[in-house]
């Protein structure tokens, strides 16, 4: 029951055929070029700094949530380059093919870029940006920061931690591939039914989006598991639930949104699979199928992963304002309420993204007024921020200045969703680019906050700060450049432009695409002044070095040292208070020193999650390309994997109290960054038991 | 954590599985499963037919997945999942429900039978 497919197919290589690599695209020769050279650079540096086995040891193999949290970073800000550079490409095709006599070049007709690759890019752009950018970002600030923050060791499942990464790196790693192996889907990143059908779209695009998606967003369920579960269960004595931190409880409600969302994406994208693998007709326009089922399914999961999105954000801003405000947070208790309000409702309001199908308006009604709820609780948390600032004694450090941006942010994002959120409103600008304005505000919100998380964040793990004077240079060019773009968005979206256009074909347009394009060139700057950042404060760290990098942080992940060592907390902290540094500094016990160490016992490393993520890449490869045995065979390798696990006996290792009194007197010897020695074999003392 | 470094096999949750178990459970709902893909196939029922049909036969194999599979129970080492999977019950009305109700109007103001398609409208 295979679906007829067209074009080649032999057993060795499925679809796979030379002229399936795309090396007569100019673009694409030069980006081949540009990650050769990198690529081999790192290789290069790794070995001639012999730091293969440390790599390997320390970072690939780690089960250790900080470094699995930085990684999950490190492939998030990578990604956000990628999705960049597809952005600043559509902004400059749409100034470049501007009305009718606009030239065209490189085998378009008007522009660079002919629809066909256009149409790929702001794909790739979309579902890289929120799937492969700011879900990984945040999810490392979650994996950094809850288990500190609730006083525990590591996360509760610390081995499916590290698939739940390598799962989504292998996702991400199909996305990259896509562009130097076949193409990508040009079906929109929301996979614009029917045209992801198998006869709209027989290349392998659709396939590699498909298969990227799914991939990751099993890692993803997987980690939402893992946080409510450690959430749940490891809080150290005395964190109570009306003691925990504003940042967990925003990770709480948004990974139950995410455990309960991604299962509606994998049943659509599997129908969907079916349909062009099997040739099933869920989606088809004849033979029984629904075309609006799949949309409805698409958006029952993209509405509840918006707000996946922007509750740890939330978070992160209830963090950042009331330490540099000098002052606890505004309504703690409203906070938390408002944060599980915004999820519940996040459920009931799926359709206003397709108001315009035409479901009637008692249906429409009912929707519009569902989403204009979520701007009660939303309100609620904008005045907490506000009230915590009022009469604060506020320091404009870099994570200050993201926060406040990023509350200006929410508020142009906010309004016009409330806009877009009245049905007569969206019939005249849905599917414009004043939509598109609407939600890059909400997720430049997402990036401001996270940006916001790196600097706040960064000497916890590092032990220096990032350069204050080039994190405002990056913070304001940054800045300006989102403001000019998004101003300019707007108003063409009033001028009637419409989204995806590959040709903008209205004169009129022409000052404001200039002006964006002017925008997006600041946002070019602004990425050389982040690389000089990291290198100027890498190149002072001796300078920063600080035990307390926020002297007015409140929480209790700024109680273990700074860097943090890779066992978190000597002893486990007992929770007094609902900031608990802010009472213990009160109190004059921030800097108490335990009498005695027990051992601590802690997972060991292992090699499984990596191997199970690079299957589990070369089984979406596999399937991509309809290679059958491939697929097969990384399957099973990946089942033979689960069962070496199941009955690895390994069950971690004891730190000795000694060592540990070594490594809290000398803390580069306990940081993330240090090379630690082969501890497997410490057996269990006697007093653990 | 307790019960980190102690014998997996005497953990309350692992206790509770059991090989049979495992494998009545995986037949029970494979077969269910099977069977709901069998009927569809056969496309000789009238379309009110499949829905409960399907439906009935998901229920049944999502019932034999939670008990015999995970061993969902009230007991206390399994009565936190029990609640939660219960939890997840509102989710599945409102979108379910609010899916059906949002094709039932759709299809009646966008699948135009053919006659009212011949009546005069106010465009004409
Ligand atoms: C105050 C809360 C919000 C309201 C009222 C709101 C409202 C809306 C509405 C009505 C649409 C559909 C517009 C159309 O297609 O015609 C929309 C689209 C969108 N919103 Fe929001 N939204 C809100 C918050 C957010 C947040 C927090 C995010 C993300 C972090 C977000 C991301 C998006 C995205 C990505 C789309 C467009 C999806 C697409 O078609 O590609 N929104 N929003
Ligand atoms: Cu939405």
């Amino acid at each position: 029951m295979q679906a007829q497919l067209p074009g080649p197919w032999s057993p060795l290589l499925g679809r796979l055929t030379l002229d399936q690599i795309p090396y007569q695209v100019p673009i694409l020769q030069w980006t081949f070029a540009g990650v050769v050279v990198i690529g081999l650079a790192v290789v290069f540096c790794v070995l001639y700094f012999r730091k293969a086995g440390y790599l390997w040891r320390e970072w690939l193999t780690t089960v250790d949530h900080k470094k699995i949290g930085v990684m999950y970073i490190v492939v998030g800000l990578v990604m956000l380059f990628r999705g960049f550079v597809d952005g600043l490409m559509m902004r400059t095709q749409q100034v470049l093919a501007n009305g009718p006599n606009a030239p065209g070049i490189m085998g378009a007709q008007h522009g660079f870029l002919p629809p066909y690759h256009f149409d790929q890019v702001y794909s790739a752009h979309g579902t890289i940006m929120i799937l492969f950018a700011a879900t990984p970002i945040l999810t490392g600030f979650q994996n950094i920061v809850v288990p500190l923050q609730i006083g525990a060791r590591d996360m509760a499942f610390p081995y499916m931690n590290a698939l739940s990464l390598w799962l989504t790196t292998a996702g991400a790693a199909l996305v990259m591939l896509s562009l130097f192996v076949g193409d990508f889907s040009a079906a929109g990143w929301v996979g614009l039914i029917p045209l992801t059908e198998l006869p709209f779209s027989p290349g392998t695009g659709v396939d590699y989006w498909m298969w990227a998606i799914q991939i990751s967003s099993v890692g993803t369920t997987l980690n939402a598991i893992n946080m409510i579960t450690t959430i749940v269960e490891m809080r150290a004595p005395g964190m109570s639930w009306f003691r925990l931190p504003v940042f967990s409880w925003t990770t709480l409600s948004s990974n139950i949104i995410a455990l309960t969302a991604f299962p509606v994406l994998g049943v659509a994208l599997a129908l969907l699979g079916a349909d062009r693998y099997l040739g099933a007709h869920f989606f088809t326009a004849g033979n029984g199928g629904n075309l609006m089922l799949y949309t409805n399914l698409f958006w029952i999961w993209g509405h509840p992963e918006v707000y996946f999105l922007i509750l740890p954000v939330f978070g992160i801003l209830s963090e950042v304002v009331p330490t540099f405000s000098e002052k606890p947070l505004f309504g703690y208790v409203t906070m938390v309420a408002a944060t599980f309000a915004i999820a519940g409702i996040s459920w009931l309001v799926w359709l206003h993204h397709f108001f315009t199908m035409g479901a009637g308006p008692d249906i429409n009604g009912f929707f519009s007024v569902a989403t204009m709820l979520v701007g009660i609780p939303t309100g609620v948390k904008v005045f907490n921020w506000a009230f915590t600032l009022y009469r604060g004694r506020i320091h404009f450090s870099v994570p200050m200045l993201w926060a406040l941006f990023g509350l200006f942010l929410l508020l142009a994002g906010g309004l016009t969703g409330m806009m877009l959120a009245l049905p007569a409103i969206n019939y005249t600008v849905h599917d414009s680019v004043f939509l598109v304005a609407h939600f890059h505000c909400m997720v430049l919100l997402v990036v401001a906050a996270a940006f916001a998380g790196v600097t706040y964040w960064f000497p916890k793990l590092f032990g220096f700060k990032l350069d204050e004077g080039w994190g405002k240079a990056f913070f304001w060019v940054f800045t300006l450049g989102t403001v000019i773009t998004f101003a300019a968005m707007f108003a063409l979206g009033f001028e009637g432009e419409t989204r995806r256009l590959d040709w903008t074909f209205d004169p009129a347009w022409k000052p404001m695409l200039i002006v964006e394009e002017f925008g997006i060139m600041l946002y070019v700057v602004s990425i050389v002044c982040f690389v000089i950042m990291l290198a100027v404060s890498i190149r002072d760290r001796a300078k920063t070095r600080l035990a307390q990098p926020w002297p007015t942080a409140r929480t209790l992940e700024w109680l273990t040292h700074t860097p943090v060592p890779f066992y978190n907390f000597a002893v486990t902290p007992q929770v007094n208070m609902r900031d608990e540094l802010a009472w213990r500094r009160e109190h004059g016990l921030d800097q108490a020193k335990p009498d005695r160490y027990e051992a601590i016992h802690m997972p060991s490393n292992s090699a499984l999650p990596v191997i199970i993520g690079a299957l589990a890449g070369v089984w979406g490869f596999a399937m991509i390309w309809r290679i059958w045995w491939l697929a097969g065979l990384s399957l099973a390798g990946i089942i033979v994997c689960v069962i070496i696990r199941s009955f690895d006996k390994n069950e971690g290792y004891y730190l000795q109290p000694e060592e540990i009194e070594a490594m809290e007197t000398n803390l580069a010897i306990g940081a993330i960054i240090a090379e630690q020695p082969d501890r497997s074999h410490s057996s269990i003392p006697a007093e653990a038991h | 954590m307790a019960g980190a470094h102690s014998d997996p096999l005497t953990h309350p949750e692992v206790a509770q599985g059991g090989v049979l178990r495992y494998i009545a459970g995986f037949i029970s709902t494979t077969a269910l499963m099977g069977a709901a893909l069998v009927v569809t196939l056969r496309h000789d029922q009238p379309y009110e037919t499949y829905l409960g049909l399907v439906g009935g036969l998901a229920l049944l194999a999502l019932v034999s997945q939670a008990v015999l599979y995970y061993g969902l129970d009230i007991s206390r080492s399994q009565i936190w999942k029990s609640v939660a999977l219960m939890l997840t019950m509102p989710l599945f009305i409102i979108t379910v429900g609010l899916t059906v109700w949002m094709f039932q109007s759709l299809d009646q103001r966008t699948m135009l039978m053919p006659q009212t398609m011949e009546q005069p409208t106010l465009l004409q």
